[in-house]
This record gives C-alpha cells, structure tokens and sequence, in this order.
C-alpha cells in the first residue's frame, strides 16, 4: 500500500509513542518537498530522517502536469469559507494521491471537505491518525482483544500529540473494532 | 478559465455544526493562563487559531512556519480536532 504523507499529519504523528505502526502499514510513503519545508520540530525531523534512512519514504518527483492540475484545483476550490486554509503543500499532497493511487494521510479538515464534493478527487481515500490506528489493528500490527484496548490506543495517541478525535468518528471505529474482534 | 466547484448547500451547514463545536471544545480546553502571557502576536494567532482552526492561517499571523506554531498550540493545551 503506498501512502502521501501532508504536513498537519506528520507533525502530530511524529510525536506518537508507537509511530512505528506507520512504516509497517505502508509498503512505500511519498511526501512532496514543500510538506519538508514546512518542518522545524525535532520530533518532525527526527521522523522524517529516520523514514528516509529505512527508504520507506520516498520524494515525489513532481512534474509540469501535476502543476497544470494544481493549479486547476486551486481555483475550483479557492473561495469557500467553511473550508479552513487550503495550502499549496496540502492540495499537492492531495494531487500527488490521486495521481499515485495512493492513501492521502492528512489532518487538513480542508482536505477532508474537498473529497467530499470534489468529483475528481472524491474517490481519494483520505485517512486521519485514528484510521490508521483502526487499521493498524485489523493488519495486526497492534495488537487489541477488546474495545478498551482500541480506546486506550486512540487515547494514547490523543495524549502525545494533543490531538482530539470528533467523538462521532470515534464511536464509529469503535463498534467497527468490535465486529471485527467478534469475528 | 477554470469553473469554481462549490460544495452542497447541505454539507456546508454539516461543516458549520462540527466546526461550532470544535470552535468550543478548543476554547474551553485552551490554557488560558498561559495564552495571556504570550506577546500580542503569538496571543491573536493562539485566538485565531481557537477560533478558526486554521493552523496555516494562525502560524502566518505568528510569523511561523505550521510546525512551529504547532509547539505553541501544544503548550497553549489547544487541541486541534478531526
């Protein structure tokens, strides 16, 4: 499985206990050159160098195409103001998924509302921390024999990053964990 | 000339309701304390960033780049929320 790794995704990952999982749930992860920039922690760069170093993550060779569609993008989705700041970083995250038939790992909520509506992009598979935890458990990869495991998991997660998860998302995986351990 | 593509009516009120709740639960999780310390233009992107979510937007207000601004968010006890 090949994963885009954006910038609001990494910085929070990079600080959870058990950021390994990541490396083991994707064969490959691309990230695009201005999502490093925007880097300065050393938990991020830490991260980031240490993927580099295991050659799971890779940099996307961007090309003159990719910029002609970033550009068209741009200004289909420019002028909405339920949709929080769409940066050049993020929207060339989201390109680079498409165009890679890869998973798009973003916490951008901007991101999240253009697949929704965005009929070329809609089809994209956008995941947050939370669904990667969620699938790290079906991979194996951690291991839980309950939905208090899953949830003091999630929690940990919540805790190293203070991130918080819409309770609704949360209650979802839950019960999809719980069909999945009563297999 | 590109068409601009504009969400449903439906969902926008959809991203309303979640982003009013969000707005709250950062609010009311925020240190405060801390916050009203920080010099004026750390303290309005700390705001912004409450009230909007917008970590792009708040860190270019504090003159940061979003992983900067990010260490501060931690240390103002602001979640940020998806």
């Amino acid at each position: 499985m090949i994963g885009v790794i954006d910038t609001c995704f990494l910085i929070d990952w990079s600080r959870f206990r058990r950021r390994e999982i990541l490396e083991k749930l994707f064969n490959v992860l691309l990230i695009h050159e201005e999502v490093l920039r925007q880097i300065r922690s050393e938990s991020a760069i830490g991260y980031v160098s240490e993927l580099f170093t295991k050659g799971v993550l890779r940099l996307y060779p961007w090309s003159n195409m990719d910029e002609k569609e970033f550009i068209i993008l741009r200004s289909q989705v420019s002028s909405n103001s339920r949709i929080p700041s769409l940066e050049r970083p993020d929207l060339l995250c989201l390109i680079i998924a498409y165009n890679s038939d890869a998973v798009l790992l973003s916490e951008n909520v901007g991101i999240h509302r253009v697949v929704q509506y965005h009929p070329r992009y809609s089809h994209v598979e956008v995941w947050i921390a939370l669904d990667v935890i969620e699938q790290s458990v079906y991979k194996g990869l951690i291991k839980v024999d309950s939905e208090e495991d899953f949830l003091s998991i999630v929690k940990e997660y919540e805790l190293d990053t203070h991130h918080s998860f819409r309770k609704n998302k949360v209650r979802s995986a839950i019960e999809r964990v719980r069909e999945w351990l009563m297999r | 000339m590109v068409n601009e593509i504009r969400p449903p009516k439906e969902l926008i009120k959809k991203w309303e309701e979640e982003d009013e709740e969000a707005r709250k639960t950062r609010k009311s999780m925020a240190n405060w304390n801390f916050i009203n310390k920080q010099p004026p233009r750390i303290k309005l992107a700390l705001i912004v960033y409450i009230e909007t979510g917008d970590i792009y937007k708040a860190a270019r207000i504090a003159e940061l780049t979003v992983d900067e601004f990010n260490e501060i968010r931690i240390k103002a006890n602001i979640p940020s929320i998806t």
